[in-house]
């Protein structure tokens, strides 16, 4: 996000004209998505925030109400919005580092040149592919107390067994193993990143005779700082409003330890239908996840090394 | 780079508030064309306007109706057949059906927000009468009032969705109820008597109990009874709680959600409390009936019966319609008595949404699907229970749908269909203001009670004031 | 040394293989459920093999519904969605990535953020313009949107690796004489087939496994999707899980084909080779 200096060098008429020839075309080749966001988004946005001041129910007319939609989350006449602001918070602090680490861990290891690295990749994609539908009826086999394979296995290596996601307490870090399972799309991400960096860097470290942790550390990882810095963002919009598990597994138990907050802002909007107030909770979770993304991006000058920017 | 983004975000927000005020506007037309409630009586008049005579004479203009529903495939296909034979006795009118498969509500309510809604449809009966307050649904009574073929007496109290005196939101497309269906190879093998089909001859609670036990079967062919009985290590379940209808209990207790204005929360009073205990024990403390946590692999229905995970099931009548097709050697009992015999009924409502241009039409479409002539495949196959009394009382009809068929086994009679019709007492969403919000409350304590984490009375009690200020009435019905 | 590379290799494949055994679990899974009569799906401890394979599941399954159809609707959607998110994407992150243009990072911000509402309270401002267009119940609301940059995902995951090459390619090429869009079209595009080819799989996918908005766009039967198909047999009172495991296994199928096709472009060298054509 830094300024672009590269034509610095350039004579003032012609630095000006191709300055505006720039603009210009970064402006019509960007238009599909501008575009796109004031034609499909912003209005849907714009209508929402709208809401959040009324008594909406999606079936009556709405009335203005000021604030009280905002009050009464903030002043806890609305049990349950500390209560899930507070679960998915745990949920994004557990989950976003540990499949960011294990996708790149996986994508890393499967871009050695190793035999069968197709069916090895297309493997490690699967169950991305599962509808939640099918793999969630797994996954509660698995975390079954009695049953469970993982008990089970636990059982065997003589090591305490869990009640997984029908504790309170372990709810939230059973959902978060299962989501470490699907990080596919993370890896793959990851994997096309991968390709990106340059041989000779490599080379040159072999000629330098350095280790394979002098690549890692010194090549790949700063190589894929950008690739690191989406997968990251992206990780932390998603976990945010993580909404499946709860949906479909948990119905946001045990005792409302997994009431994700977009779980809990569907059961507003649709079943208790107060599309009001589950505007209000969505802009609450807008404004946190802008703040914290600005943060990221805001720090991101002091790790992330971009090409472009990095020779300028 | 911050200046700026937060100079442009706050110039989004209030060009996003104008347009808001317009979308809201727009909103309120629809409301408004939707009707309030009180543009319910406009029904009659347009009906009564679009009325062209009896079904035979022939000169009709068109009419197309859309009917949405839910439901498997074969539910899907027998409705669908119920609207065939509508359209061959009306062939002015054409239904177009749409099924929709999942998340009905989102579906609908989105609809409703584009002003997009069918005609007539199955809603479900937690939303039905918000619904009707908002003005979107018909009052039934300004059809049923002038309707020569049909009065509001020849259905079924039990199957009325009520929102004001008067106003009548809906009418079940079917009754269910509760009951015990069971294994008989798994009762005849461990030589327990069969469960009682009368109502007056139910199980007392202390039978109830002991009968689950001596059906619990531990890994090593230990009953629930026997000192050594492993409760780790289960084989088969004596019973399966539908702990989501835990109200079943609580009425058999003689115990209440609200009272009868819908002043009190009644959950933490003892006869509820005490009824919701006792489930909580059938897991917790005689170990024969499985956790929600343990529920969540036992396949429901009949499947759990026929693979002998549990030997008992309390259960909505619905599940005859696979017990129906299982080949299994099925039962059917009344509920175990508490403090009285009685049974919770259930079901959602059809009803017929406020923008309809053929309120008439729609109301003939409404009688077709409440008249078990036209859908008796639903109701042979036991998914469904008739809504029209005298299929409960006249031997001859019951014998249409009850007799000669699989899924309606000897027993029936007594155990479902008389007990739901004598017996039966609404579930709360018939009544209830605003229940979701209630649940939201109640369900989660519960989770520790069906857990073991604590007691019913200490969970209740711990969200009793909670619950007492969420409570938003009932809603009147006429006496 | 060759032993102690011996030993890494040994190490790497046992990692891999445990993990492939992990992933491919709830896949076998799937298959076996697929096999077998509803009473034995539950059955505890598990049953590993169908006994007997119940091949009429995936008969009963297939024509239960119309899954041809079904299947022509869903690569309709999904063909518009992944040309429009792959040809949008790519041309508006070079914009954002390597042209200079006043208010770039803030609108970049912006439509970034479009991505941190949940969806349940967009949903239906959203359908209310589609339907004020007249385009509800019809494939326009579910593939239009992707020709329009396919998303600010997309548009985002393509400027991170527009970053990652060096300015002075667009410098040469400019002095050269070539204009913005034959730099992109001739330079850039080749140099970024791998995240591409992620945009295009992610975009496939997505189409392929949505089941909201068809379910909240399309009111005809003959218009459904395949996801939408598959909810079918979660009935209402009991799901037909075997049937249910049939069809998805069908549904998948194509989906793996797709992901193995294009996973052979995440292959080092490419973006080297590029360089030097």
């Amino acid at each position: 996000m830094r300024e672009n200096g590269s034509d610095r060098r350039a004579k003032p008429g012609k630095k000006w004209r191709r300055a505006r020839k720039e603009a210009l075309f970064g402006f019509l080749f960007a238009s599909p998505v501008i575009l796109g966001y004031l034609i499909f988004v912003f209005g849907p946005l714009a209508f929402s925030l709208g809401i959040s001041f009324t008594d909406y129910n999606i079936l009556s007319k709405m009335s203005f109400v000021g604030l009280a939609n905002y009050r009464s989350l903030f002043d806890g006449t609305n049990p349950f919005f500390y209560k899930s602001l507070l679960v998915t918070s745990y949920y994004v602090v557990l989950s976003v580092p540990l499949q960011v680490v294990f996708a790149f861990a996986v994508a890393l290891l499967l871009n050695r040149s190793i035999r069968g690295k197709a069916v090895f990749r297309t493997i490690f994609f699967l169950p991305t592919m599962v509808p939640v539908v099918a793999s969630s009826v797994i996954w509660l086999w698995l975390f079954n107390p009695d049953l469970g394979l993982l008990n089970q296995v636990l059982k065997f290596l003589h090591l305490p067994q869990s009640q997984w996601i029908f504790s309170e307490r372990m709810a939230v870090p059973s959902l978060v193993l299962m989501s470490l399972w699907t990080v596919g799309g993370t890896m793959v991400i990851f994997l096309a990143g991968l390709q990106g960096i340059p041989k000779h860097l490599y080379e040159a470290v072999d000629v330098d005779g350095g280790t394979a942790r002098h690549k890692l550390f010194r090549i790949t990882v700063p190589m894929m700082t950008p690739t690191l810095f989406f997968n990251t963002v992206m990780g932390f919009i998603g976990s945010f409003q993580v909404f499946g598990q709860a949906y479909i597994m948990t119905g946001g138990g045990p005792n409302n330890a997994t009431l994700f907050y977009s779980f809990f802002t569907y059961r507003e909007a649709f079943e208790s239908m107060r599309m009001g107030s589950a505007s209000a909770i969505s802009w609450i979770l807008f404004v946190i996840i802008l703040l914290l993304t600005l943060l990221i991006f805001k720090s991101s000058s002091l790790w992330v090394y971009y090409e472009s920017e990095g020779k300028a | 780079m911050n200046g700026k983004a937060g100079w442009l975000l706050s110039t989004i927000f209030v060009i996003g508030f104008v347009l808001a005020g317009c979308g809201g506007s727009n909103g309120n037309e629809g409301g408004a064309s939707g009707g309030s409630s009180d543009a319910a009586p406009s029904a009659s008049e347009s009906g009564t306007e679009g009325s062209s005579g009896s079904p035979s004479s022939d000169d009709h203009a068109p009419v197309t109706l859309k009917y949405t529903f839910w439901g498997s495939p074969n539910e899907k296909k027998i409705q669908e057949n119920a609207i065939k034979g509508f359209m061959k006795k009306y062939p002015w009118i054409t239904v177009n059906t749409q099924h929709i498969p999942d998340d009905y509500v989102t579906k609908l309510t989105t609809m409703a927000a584009g002003n997009q809604l069918p005609d007539v449809g199955l809603l479900q009966g937690d939303q039905t009468l918000k619904w009707a307050e908002e003005g979107r649904i018909y009052n039934l009574m300004d059809f049923l009032n002038d309707d020569p073929d049909i009065q509001l007496s020849d259905i079924l109290e039990n199957t009325q969705y009520w929102w004001a005196d008067g106003k009548l939101a809906g009418i079940n497309g079917a009754l269910e109820a509760m009951a015990i269906f069971y294994n008989k190879d798994v009762f005849q093998q461990l030589n327990v008597p069969l469960p009682p089909t009368k109502a007056e001859e139910a199980y007392n609670w202390d039978d109830f109990v002991k009968t689950a036990q001596q059906l619990t079967i531990d890994q090593k062919g230990r009953n629930a009874l026997d000192p050594d009985f492993d409760p780790k290590q289960i084989k088969q379940y004596g019973v399966m709680l539908p702990t989501g209808l835990y109200m079943t209990a609580v009425y058999a207790n003689g115990g209440q959600l609200v009272n009868e204005d819908g002043t009190k929360f009644m959950l933490a009073e003892p006869p509820a409390a005490e009824a919701i205990q006792r489930w909580a024990d059938l897991i917790n403390k005689y170990h024969v009936a499985p956790s929600p946590a343990q529920q969540k692999n036992i396949p429901g229905g009949a499947t759990g019966l026929q693979t002998k995970k549990v030997a008992m099931t309390i259960d909505g009548q619905w599940s005859l319609a696979d017990l129906g097709v299982s080949k299994m050697n099925f039962g059917i009992g009344v509920l175990p008595k508490m403090q009285k015999e009685v049974t919770m009924t259930l079901g959602d409502p059809i009803v017929i949404f406020q923008g309809t241009k053929h309120p008439k039409e729609a109301w003939e479409l409404v009688k077709w699907m409440m008249n078990p002539d036209s859908t008796l495949e639903l109701q042979s196959s036991g998914l469904w229970m008739p809504v029209l009394k005298k299929w409960y009382q006249e031997p001859d009809l019951v014998a249409k749908w009850a007799e000669g068929n699989s899924a309606h086994p000897e027993g029936y009679e007594d155990a479902v269909m008389n007990n739901a019709f004598e017996n039966g007492m609404q579930q709360p969403i018939y009544y209830v203001r605003d229940l979701p919000d209630l649940n939201a409350i109640i369900d989660p304590a519960l989770d520790n009670v069906w857990s073991g984490k604590t007691s019913a009375q200490e969970a209740l009690d711990g969200i009793k004031a909670k619950a007492q200020a969420a409570l938003k009435g009932v809603y009147t019905k006429p006496q | 040394m060759t032993g102690s590379k011996r030993a890494v290799n040994i190490v790497l494949y046992v990692v891999l293989i445990g993990g492939s055994c992990i992933c491919l679990f709830p896949f076998f899974w799937l298959i076996r459920s697929s096999f077998m009569e509803l009473t034995q799906i539950f059955e505890m401890p598990p049953i590993w093999v169908p006994r007997p394979f119940k091949w009429s599941n995936y008969s009963d399954a297939l024509t239960a519904l119309p899954f041809g159809r079904y299947f022509w609707n869903t690569l309709k959607i999904v063909v518009l969605e992944v040309s429009g998110t792959v040809l949008t994407s790519s041309l508006c992150a070079y914009a954002f990535a390597r042209l200079n243009w006043p208010g770039r990072n803030i609108i970049f911000m912006v439509i970034l953020s479009s991505m941190m509402m949940p969806g349940a309270v967009t949903l239906i401002p959203q359908f209310i313009g589609w339907k004020e267009l007249g385009a509800t119940n019809s494939i326009i609301p579910l593939t239009v949107p992707a020709w329009f940059g396919g998303g600010a995902f997309n548009v985002f995951l393509m400027r991170q690796f527009y970053g990652t090459i060096p300015k002075e390619l667009d410098e040469a090429a400019f002095v050269d004489g070539a204009g913005y869009f034959t730099i992109y079209s001739r330079l850039m595009l080749p140099l970024t087939v791998p995240p591409l080819i992620a945009v295009g799989l992610f975009a496939f996918l997505n189409g392929w496994n949505d089941f909201m908005g068809p379910l909240i766009y399309l009111n005809d039967d003959h218009k459904f999707t395949l996801a939408l198909g598959l909810q079918l047999f979660k009935g209402t009172y009991n799901a037909q899980w075997n049937l249910m495991m049939a069809a998805t296994t069908v549904v998948i199928l194509p989906a793996i084909a797709v992901f193995f096709l294009g996973q052979k472009y995440f292959v080092e060298g490419i973006v080297m080779s590029g360089l030097k054509g």
